[in-house]
């Protein structure tokens, strides 16, 4: 991560989103922030934490979302400006305390939320928009157009949140928060906060009247003059811009990265004299009057944004104050189909949307040479699948729990989580994971399935769970089970690491985000303390792991936990030697002869094997191999050896 | 006629999935597709092997030419005979108390492999060994003390095969083996046609067959035994010769009985459409003897199977004694019944009498039995 | 001597390979030194989940004008750098056109799709045929195998970018990246400079 910290006032750095959002927060003097790991949203909390001893803030990888959110506003109402960072599904967490906060409203500090959405769902379960709960909760809502934006946005927002009072969110997209680009620097605040919770004392005792939701319906009102003031600011924002002719061919609404996509295609096609952008930054409340001075640049209009007709609808929704004798523009976006409703947008697709409503032919290159280039990559590049990284404990714990549900006999079902080994839903995990759904969700399929021994269900049930998403979502679904007495084994996958968003530390870890040694919140010693039965092996033990699952199955009767503990490969990697120095013994190896039937690279599908055709013998990959040495004990000819490196 | 390979997708239609598995152990220990588990064989993953496996071709339940493997084991035609090929048919018992007292009946296969064991015939032998907790697992034995435990039978069926495919190829061990009849059809299997990628089966030198009538599923039988006695105490099982019609359950205090009719049920389903009591492609084969109590049956059927009885005659270590002829009477009696009774399974299976599933007998001897 | 100029602007810079290649890594030095220069630069970069063996590709967008979008128009790469054989023909499938010039580490990564037999992976000789067809300039640096030779896999980085610089297709010098690989590699910068002279001298010749 870059530096976000360097005191270089007008120098342009390149940052990534995420940590010009960082930097803006540390210019409008932040001093507290709090996240919970998640792509593309990781970097915000991460480039502040690796300097927040340095700058004298303080920041935390919190527990989950919500605690995220709760703790930033904590600050907020000790006077210290403070930023919660989540990605879409975070949003979904933390939304009921939103919806109680905004009608508390917030504390003398500043309080943001930045929310980073992953169109496509790139590193997510799903595709979501969480631009609507800015409408859904009075929030006012703002979305960085560039990387300069992301800073400059960032540092405002502060500003309006303290002056109105209220929450305010900025979005974020994938392409803004994780592609780089220039960010020209700022000055850094110099003054150092003071915290302190005000509070009425008098001999009354009254009641407070602030950081309350209620009486809601007066809270309610307040909210609502809140917005009207944010709405006078947006109405004048320079995030707010139009650039192209007073009278155009063709308006383009857009926001976000969006806004790049658009100038790219005006700049491909050639239309800058022609095609118009209408760039908004502060998205909600609309700004209705800025909007519609511009709406009648043109008689065509093309909204261009991602996931959910957000601006689309909000200006459609201004149809309404149409003088009544004004000529309607036609409008094109998602309801007409140019632009898709779904998955992340890119220069292309706005050029063909711009192309259709304009009637023009647009060629990127010779077609010939198109054809030939894209007929000889089809033909020619196969698939490349994601898989577990050569040496994951991962694939050898599903290797293990698929061996235990096909020797248990008895059709056992795996319920899924978020991590990287969701990808136990495809090969790399042999095709184990059945469900997948939000944080935690595995566990709490995992009780209802459970309890359904009364209607004849006998298969066994696993709940696999990263290390990271126990601590997060599963405690309160295994608490249940354990109350309950639903039957099923819930198997933590601990490799010591929040992995796939870059290897944060969580309570398990015993670090803080901010590098300082802390507690070790045990996760067997809180399991034991439910009641659970609790088994920790390690998965690189195949046979053991296997027999320990295939005795939990047997045993039945109410929730237990198996924790898988194996330090994620790419953490070891980083510290240590490969343990082992793997090679296959071309002698030993029978390939595809009866007996293996290249078990290692046609099963197993560590990419650190690979299956040399030639020779019809496997092979070790010496650039990919980590020398964790598992294969040895998958094959079953003793053809893998492994030496100590 | 050419048995055809059918990879292990065939095994699981024609004998996993068809109920015909006798758990003998043929498949598994080395293939890492198969496994065997708690009395199932289990799939572990999908082998692409759909036209040629050694699953499908050492399966004792897929097609068996009868007389090939005859041709190859004692160089003649499958008989024609009640219990197939034989040399001599005996009565036995070891001379040695410590086997006797452990021992199903006369110890005679205990005292045979401590034999041949001592005389370097062999350097170990694939036992059936009864855990504490009373279920059977194969036993690679590689001392005469190794060989005493493995003494008695628990009636359940024992992947006994799994563990000589588990022997690393290059180990070139004298193995002897003691095994039930769909066990020794197997190790014929293998003998006609030498498996790829394990130890050679040259190697086993001796192979001890049982009498069955049937055996016992592991799964069903197991479960019930727990659930009727403390399994930890129990030393020994038996099904005393008819007309008993009992099972006995020894501890070192107690016995229990159970009607034969209550066990039955327990029994293998593929033991229904099993012809063979006498393992009659053994070098020698042992039961009990009807009416003689302590005393074993013995056939011997082939050289080696005489080399050794004559050894074991010449150092004392067995007295050994002609078959009563009411007895071999009756040994043939129930040895042809079998045949016939699991031919007529057969038959009645395959809806065809021209079908025998996977009995390579000639339509000629078939007939003879079932006269 | 005076600054050279780009070629083109914006200068459409793809880099493609495998997760865990190193991909971002090398963008991110490209990208500074350019940054340094006084250029406007943007990438985009895939990550998250496709980081895990996936094919991985950094689209750079290298102006003096403006802050362009994170993604290349399809048909619009000027160079492609190939970390990885087909990855290098699947971008030049999308991106490719007749004037784009490619310098490519001709070492595969085999796929799980590939080693599972689930795909084919094309011979290495046709492949190179393919790419040089393809471009309008090609360069094969044997990184990967110039790497290992050097004791580790990741030095390959450091050829390539030396490589890349050495090509004079980009308007950096050894001046503008050495910096940049100075605080990128603070603990290996001696082996990692070798490499990169190294990768500079092989395009040369």
């Amino acid at each position: 991560m870059a530096n976000i910290e360097i005191d270089a006032p007008g120098t342009s750095q390149l940052f990534i989103g995420n940590e010009a959002i960082a930097r803006g927060a540390l210019e409008a003097g932040i001093g507290f922030a709090a996240a919970y790991p998640g792509t593309p949203s990781s970097e915000i909390l991460g480039s502040l934490a690796q300097i927040a001893k340095k700058m004298n803030i303080y920041a935390e990888w919190s527990i989950n979302e919500k605690v995220a959110m709760e703790a930033a506003a904590g600050a907020s109402y000790a006077g210290i400006r403070s930023l919660a960072a989540m990605k879409q599904n975070g949003i979904n967490v933390v939304s009921d305390f939103l919806a109680n906060l905004v009608m508390s409203g917030t504390g003398k500090g500043g309080l943001v939320l930045v929310s980073c959405d992953d169109p496509s769902a790139i590193s997510s379960s799903n595709e979501q928009d969480t631009r609507p709960i800015a409408k859904w909760l009075d929030i006012p809502l703002v979305e960085p157009g560039d990387f300069q934006e992301a800073k400059d946005m960032t540092k405002w927002l502060f500003d309006l949140a303290e002056e109105l009072g209220t929450l305010c969110m900025l979005r974020s997209v994938t392409r803004i928060a994780h592609a780089r680009g220039n960010v020209k620097l700022g000055e850094l605040p110099n003054k150092q906060q003071k915290a302190y919770f005000e509070q009425i004392h008098d001999l009354k005792n009254v009641m407070p009247t602030r950081y309350i939701p209620i009486p809601s319906p007066v809270r309610h009102l307040f909210l609502h003059a809140k917005m009207d003031k944010a709405l006078e600011k947006f109405e004048s924002s320079l995030f707010n811009r139009y650039i192209g002719p007073d009278r155009a061919d063709l308006l383009i609404i857009t926001c976000g990265s969006c806004w790049l996509y658009s100038q790219d295609a005006i700049e491909a096609l050639k239309l800058r004299d022609r095609v118009g952008i209408l760039k908004l930054g502060t998205l909600w409340p609309l700004p209705e009057k800025f909007v519609m001075e511009h709406l009648n640049k043109s008689d065509k209009v093309l909204f261009v944004e991602e996931i959910d007709p957000f601006l689309e609808r909000s200006v459609m929704e201004l149809g309404g104050s149409f003088p009544p004798k004004a000529i309607r523009p036609t409008f094109y976006g998602k309801r007409s189909g140019h632009i898709n409703a779904y998955g992340e947008l890119n220069p292309d697709m706005v050029i063909k949307a711009v192309s259709t409503i304009l009637g023009l032919t647009y060629k990127a290159r010779d077609a010939d040479y198109g054809k030939k280039a894209e007929a000889v990559a089809k033909s020619n590049v196969p698939e490349r699948s994601m898989t577990f990284c050569a040496g994951c404990p991962h694939r050898a714990t599903f290797w293990s729990i698929k061996n235990a549900l096909k020797l248990d006999g008895h059709d056992g079902v795996v319920t899924g989580d978020i991590g990287c080994y969701s990808m136990a839903l495809g090969p790399a995990g042999f095709f184990q994971v059945r469900t997948m759904h939000c944080m935690g969700a595995g566990v709490g399929v995992a009780n209802g399935l459970g309890k359904l021994g009364q209607f004849g269900f006998n298969q066994p049930v696993l709940a696999v769970v990263g290390d990271s998403t126990f601590y997060h979502a599963t405690i309160p679904a295994l608490i249940n089970g354990i109350y309950n007495q639903s039957n099923f084994i819930l198997i933590i996958l601990d490799n010591s690491a929040t992995a796939m968003t870059g290897f944060q530390p969580h309570p398990g870890t015993g670090m803080t985000a901010m590098g300082e040694p802390t507690k070790v919140i045990s996760m067997e010693a809180l399991c034991r303390s439910l009641g659970a039965r609790v088994e920790v092996c390690d998965p690189f033990d195949l046979n053991n792991t296997t027999a320990i699952l295939l005795e939990m199955m047997a045993e039945g009767g109410g929730a237990k936990v198996a924790i898988m503990r194996r330090q994620c490969e790419l953490v070891r990697a980083k510290k240590e030697k490969p343990p082992y120095k793997v090679r296959v013994d071309a002698e030993r190896c029978i390939g595809e002869a009866c007996g293996c039937d290249r078990l290692c690279t046609r099963i197993f599908l560590c990419p650190g094997l690979i299956w040399d055709k030639k020779t019809g013998k496997s092979k070790v990959d010496e650039v990919i191999c980590n020398g964790c040495g598992v294969c040895v004990d998958v094959c079953p000819q003793g053809a893998i050896i492994k030496e100590a490196a | 006629m050419a048995a055809e390979s059918k990879g292990c997708k065939g095994l699981f239609d024609e004998v996993i999935d068809a109920g015909l598995c006798t758990l003998c152990g043929a498949c598994t220990g080395r293939c890492p597709y198969l496994a065997y588990y708690q009395g199932r064989i289990a799939l572990l993953d999908n082998c692409t092997r759909i036209d040629e496996a050694q699953c499908y071709d050492y399966c004792p339940r897929t097609h068996i030419d009868m007389n090939a493997i005859s041709q190859k084991i004692f160089g003649v035609q499958y008989s024609d005979g009640e219990i197939g090929n034989t040399k001599e048919v005996l009565i036995a018992r070891s001379t040695d108390a410590n086997i006797t007292e452990k021992a199903q009946y006369g110890g005679v296969v205990t005292t045979l492999l401590s034999l041949a064991l001592d005389e370097g015939f062999i350097e170990g032998a694939i036992l059936t060994k009864t855990s504490d907790g009373k279920t059977p697992s194969p036993f690679l034995a590689q001392a005469v003390n190794d060989i005493l435990q493995c003494a008695g039978s628990s009636y359940m069926a024992c992947p006994v095969l799994e563990r000589y495919n588990q022997i690393p190829e290059d180990n070139s061990d004298k193995l002897g083996i003691v095994a039930m009849p769909c066990q020794v059809l197997a190790v014929a299997k293998m003998k006609a046609n030498p498996p790829a990628n394990r130890a050679s089966i040259d190697n086993i030198r001796l192979v001890i067959g049982l009498f069955c009538t049937w055996a016992l599923s592991p799964q069903n039988f197991y479960q019930f035994l727990k659930e009727n006695l403390d399994l930890s105490e129990v030393k020994k099982f038996d099904i005393p010769p008819p007309p008993a019609n009992r099972f006995d359950i020894f501890t070192a205090s107690s016995k229990t009985s159970f009607p034969l009719e209550k066990i039955r049920k327990f029994t293998m389903p593929t033991c229904a459409y099993c012809l063979d009591m006498t393992s009659e492609f053994a070098d020698i084969s042992v039961g009990s003897v009807e009416d003689i109590e302590g005393w074993n049956t013995v056939i011997v059927r082939t050289k080696i199977g005489a080399e050794l009885m004559e050894m074991a005659k010449k150092k004392g270590k067995l007295q050994i004694d002609k078959l009563p002829s009411a007895s071999l009477a009756h040994l043939k009696e129930a040895s042809l019944l079998k045949k016939k009774r699991a031919l007529n399974e057969i038959i009645k299976r395959s809806g065809d009498r021209n079908n025998l599933i996977y009995v390579g007998l000639s339509t000629k001897l078939a007939e003879k039995i079932l006269e | 001597m005076t600054k050279k100029q780009l070629m083109k602007d914006p200068l459409n810079l793809v880099i493609t390979g495998v997760g865990g290649q190193g991909n971002v890594m090398i963008s991110l030095i490209i990208g500074n030194a350019f940054v340094r220069d006084g250029y406007i630069v943007t990438v985009g970069e895939t990550y998250g989940a496709s980081q895990r063996g996936g094919p991985v590709m950094s689209h750079m967008r290298i102006s003096k004008e403006t802050q362009y979008s994170p993604f290349i128009p399809d048909g619009c790469a000027d160079i492609i750098l190939g970390m990885e054989p087909v990855e290098t023909l699947r971008m030049l499938g999308r991106y490719g056109n007749p004037r784009v010039i490619t310098i490519i580490n001709p070492r595969p990564i085999y796929s799980i799709d590939v080693t599972g037999g689930h795909a084919e992976y094309p011979d290495l000789d046709k492949l190179v045929e393919i790419v040089k067809e393809l471009s309008a300039q090609t360069w094969i640096i044997n990184a990967t195998e110039e790497a290992q030779k050097m004791g580790s896999p990741m030095f390959a980085n450091a050829i390539l970018i030396g490589a890349l610089i050495g090509s004079g297709v980009l308007p950096l010098d050894k001046k503008s990246v050495e910096p940049v690989l100075r605080e990128t590699f603070p603990k290996e910068i001696e082996a990692n400079l070798v490499a990169f002279n190294k990768g500079i001298k092989f395009v040369k010749s």
